[in-house]
């Protein structure tokens, strides 16, 4: 029997590595990478309790994550390559300057 | 059991290299061995399908726009992070992430849930359970994030629209002079 609750703690710990890497690096590549590590640690506590209480629920909630991130990912990757364009650098701080 | 926790240790790895490294190409490297890491944990926790909808989704089709976009902006490029704007930003995130995370964590690893007696089914995780619950009791979520994926590439193409270039001002070249002529400035 797998005990899940170390899965659960594995999912805690991949979130809080992509929490660091969303507060810390300015990259916002980096920054979003991070966020879809949040993402997967979501999904991975879901499939964890799903398989714990014999409930598809979770792996439900888990398909629907992917696909949410699938279009955040196209969203942000567009948004990223549209303030490049104008800017000229990858930075997050150039977003700030939007509010003029 | 002790395959989750090398799994485990390796996908942290992964992850920590991914916030770590400097070059956005490595990061996107070291999020593809974490996104095979979690697929395989699926597997461990009888999610069949779900494991292989992660590596198709993730690393074949996610991971593939990021590394499109990592080359497309900063091919030769080894730019260094810029300066803080706001002092002491960087340490108070450390600080902020370590302590939820850890603290996280470790009420998670000291409460151990609820166990089922029961037999777990043969057919769990598969694709016939995923699907009669997706378009049963989940079928407007599925809706939602059919729209949601709609609306997403409507929104890249107006994101992304090609300026209104003025082509007609690349035709107004100076008129070069012929080979001919120069050709006849040469025998004179």
């Amino acid at each position: 029997m797998i005990s899940v609750q170390y899965v659960v703690a594995l999912a805690a710990l991949l979130f809080m590595v992509g929490a660091v890497g969303v507060l810390v690096r300015k990259n916002p590549l980096i920054m979003f990478m991070s966020a879809e590590m949040m993402w997967n640690a979501a999904a991975l506590a879901f499939i964890a309790f799903a398989r714990n209480y014999h409930d598809m629920s979770g792996q439900v909630m888990a398909f629907l994550i992917i696909g949410t991130a699938a279009a955040e990912v196209g969203i942000g990757l567009a948004l990223i390559v549209a303030v490049y364009h104008r800017r000229h650098r990858l930075d997050i701080d150039e977003i700030s300057r939007l509010k003029g | 059991m002790v395959g989750i926790f090398i799994i485990g240790i390796l996908m942290l790895v992964g992850a920590v290299s991914v916030v770590v490294v400097r070059q956005p190409v490595h990061s996107a490297l070291a999020l593809i061995g974490v996104t095979i890491g979690l697929a395989m944990i699926y597997l461990i926790l009888q999610a069949e399908f779900l494991a292989v909808a992660q590596v198709i989704v993730y690393a074949g089709a996610i991971m593939v726009l990021f590394l499109f976009v990592v080359t497309l902006l900063t091919a030769g490029k080894e730019e260094m992070e810029a300066e803080d704007t706001l002092s002491g930003q960087r340490w108070a995130g450390i600080i902020t992430g370590l302590v939820v995370g850890l603290g996280l964590a470790v009420v998670i690893a000291t409460h151990s849930p609820v166990k089922l007696s029961t037999a777990l089914s043969g057919s769990f995780g598969g694709l016939h359970d995923l699907g009669h619950q997706l378009w049963g009791p989940y079928f407007a979520m599925l809706a939602g994030v059919a729209l949601m994926l709609l609306t997403g590439v409507i929104g890249v193409l107006v994101l992304n629209r090609p300026d209104q270039v003025n082509y007609k001002s690349r035709l107004d070249l100076p008129s070069g002079v012929s080979l001919v002529d120069a050709e006849q400035e040469g025998k004179k």
